[in-house]
């Protein structure tokens, strides 16, 4: 898949200093030019920093990220092509990601994908330079993450929209799997495999997550492992004493629980 | 509640007809029961009928202090029994002492009121009967148009309440980033961080001041939309760019406040937030029918992304229509070859 194209080259240039450590090499990402400027001029102001790259959207982000290492990362949530979450549930390296957005509902995730640090846009200067100060002690000592603030965890997330897509790793290839094309889905220990209409991809996530976030009318979880479409169903069977299976159109049989019965009683009307 | 005769002259002049009418057939039915007591049977009659007449008007104020909905059958049926006998045994007594004092020791009369006595009493708790059932009538009738009135009153009421709630809440997000636009401005280029400042208010004075449900004009609304994609120009520089193909016979047309808007927040949101390609925002208004058509279109990226829209803004606007207009406005979209296309039909009215 195309992951080429948008990195902007830092117009500031950082003037090397004699410091005894190295500099942080930070990578500024959010599509909005006038959101990387604020940054970049804060940072222009800390010699140990270095910038060396820009980026306005998730795959570029996730490429520069993959070939130039940076240990640090400024990241935006909402963008094109990728969202900054979305970056961090495949990415392999793990630079310090710092999150600034407008959006407040994803601070849980962030922190629970340990992010360094979450900004709220606009932010003031002061607590800018207190994430990267966070971020620079953990880069330079190696210490443990930080406890998020209060404010943002009392905040529950907000009943969002369903997901749209999965962004998947295969290698170094990126994709997207639209979720109509999501037939099923199984666990597989911190891993679950999704199974489409393309072929079948691993991606580190919980069932709960997809049980919550896959549009409810669609989906139905048929057992504790697995996830299924409704419309795959070809047929259910009963299967021992207690339990069923379902047979899906393309002859697959996925074991189905009693709660599993229960929700496709609910779901199905029978 | 007022007296349901004495308040209108109409009703009145039929209530009298009524009892002329009653009295007759009480002066017929005793002549042919009885005959011969013709010349005295006229002047009772007519006495009896204005008396009862006067009784049963005075009797509406306590009967309209009965809750008829919240009182027992049976203590209401005591208290019309009770009351009948006081009108009737009260209706007797002053036509006899009455007609005494005109015809004194008239024996005629004597004899025709003995004889028509018991018969006095029967149409008395008629008559009586008769009184009250109007009555009830018109008190239930009463009830029921107030209760409908009532209720279009409450109808209107929450419709009101649903424009407003309706009325497209302005995106805390945008406001945050252009916010965070101008943080960034006032250091890299202050002018143009000033001149946000202003646009931005100027847009949230328009958002905010038009509270109620006054329509403004296409004009007003089409300011204050172009206001919007400034700001947003700003964000997202080179990636919006917009057009207009605007027919000037339409910009007085009267439309609901802040009704376009979140189809140019859709605009933005599935265009603009999900490519990395230049979005264009094309606004399109011409007369069409006899109504004036409004269409917004935009390119974007047809990969799918990252969560589904809610269809909120899409619903709220067209809910907004319904409530306005009823069925002379309809929205309609299209999806065709990476282009998202609203089209609104608006009554052409000024």
């Amino acid at each position: 898949m195309d992951t080429g194209g948008n990195q902007i080259k830092p117009a500031l240039h950082i003037p090397g200093n004699f410091l005894k450590m190295e500099k942080i090499r930070t990578l500024i990402i959010d599509d909005e030019t006038p959101a990387r400027e604020i940054i970049r001029h804060y940072l222009a102001e800390l010699d140990y920093i270095e910038v060396i790259a820009e980026c306005a959207d998730g795959f570029s982000g996730l490429k520069t990220i993959s070939t130039m290492k940076p240990d640090l990362v400024f990241l935006d949530i909402q963008m094109p092509r990728l969202t900054g979450i979305e970056m961090l549930e495949v990415m392999t390296e793990k630079p310090e990601i710092i999150f600034i957005t407008a959006y407040d509902q994803y601070a849980i995730k962030a922190f629970e994908l340990n992010a360094v640090d979450y900004l709220l846009k606009p932010f003031p200067k002061r607590r800018f330079l207190e994430a990267v100060k966070k971020a620079t002690d953990k880069i330079r000592s190696g210490t443990e993450n930080s406890v998020p603030p209060d404010q943002l965890l009392a905040k529950k997330p907000e009943l969002s929209a369903p997901v749209n897509r999965v962004v998947v790793r295969k290698g170094n290839a990126i994709s997207l799997i639209p979720v109509e094309q999501i037939r099923y889905l199984e666990a597989q220990d911190d891993y679950v495999m999704i199974y489409h209409s393309n072929g079948k991809a691993l991606k580190q996530q919980t069932m709960k997550f997809y049980e919550d976030n896959l549009p409810p009318a669609d989906f139905v979880r048929i057992h504790r492992s697995y996830i299924v479409r409704v419309r795959e169903i070809n047929r259910i069977e009963p299967y021992g004493k207690e339990n069923h299976i379902a047979i899906l159109h393309t002859g697959d049989k996925l074991p189905v629980s009693r709660t599993g019965y229960q929700h496709l009683k609910e779901e199905l009307n029978f | 509640m007022k007296h349901p005769v004495l308040a209108n002259r109409v009703r009145l002049i039929a209530w009298w007809l009524a009892w002329l009418f009653l009295g007759l057939g009480q002066a017929i039915l005793f002549y042919y029961t009885y005959g011969g007591y013709v010349i005295v049977s006229i002047p009772d009659t007519l006495l009896s009928l204005l008396i009862f007449s006067v009784i049963t008007l005075a009797l509406w104020y306590p009967f309209s202090y009965f809750n008829l909905e919240n009182m027992r059958p049976l203590s209401l049926m005591l208290d019309l029994v009770a009351g009948g006998a006081v009108t009737v045994i009260l209706w007797i007594l002053l036509t006899k002492g009455i007609m005494m004092l005109i015809l004194p020791g008239n024996t005629t009369y004597q004899a025709y009121w003995d004889a028509t006595f018991p018969y006095r009493v029967g149409t008395g708790a008629f008559f009586y009967m008769l009184v009250i059932l109007t009555y009830y009538l018109f008190i239930s009738l009463t009830n029921l148009s107030e209760k409908k009135a009532k209720e279009a009153r409450l109808e209107s009421l929450v419709k009101e309440t649903e424009l407003k709630m309706l009325r497209s809440q302005i995106n805390p997000h945008f406001l945050f980033n252009s916010l965070n636009s101008v943080s960034s401005l006032t250091i890299t280029d202050p002018e143009k961080a000033r001149d946000m400042v202003i646009k931005l208010s100027e847009f949230m004075r328009y958002a905010l001041s038009k509270k109620d449900e006054q329509p403004v004009s296409l004009r007003s609304e089409l300011e204050n939309l172009r206001l919007y994609l400034e700001i947003e120009k700003v964000r997202f520089g080179d990636r919006l760019s917009t057009e207009e193909n605007i027919d000037e016979n339409c910009l007085e047309t009267k439309m609901p406040v802040m009704l376009l808007q979140p189809l140019y927040e859709n605009a933005i949101k599935h265009g603009v937030y999900e490519s990395t390609q230049s979005v264009s925002i094309k606004t399109q208004v011409r007369i069409a029918d006899g109504h004036v058509e409004i269409t917004i279109s935009n390119n974007y990226d047809t990969a799918p992304s990252s969560r589904r829209g809610t269809g909120t803004g899409l619903e709220n606007v067209a809910r907004r229509l319904e409530l306005f207009y009823g069925s002379r406005a309809s929205i309609k979209t299209t999806k065709e070859n990476g282009i998202y296309t609203v089209s609104l039909f608006i009554p052409a009215e000024v």
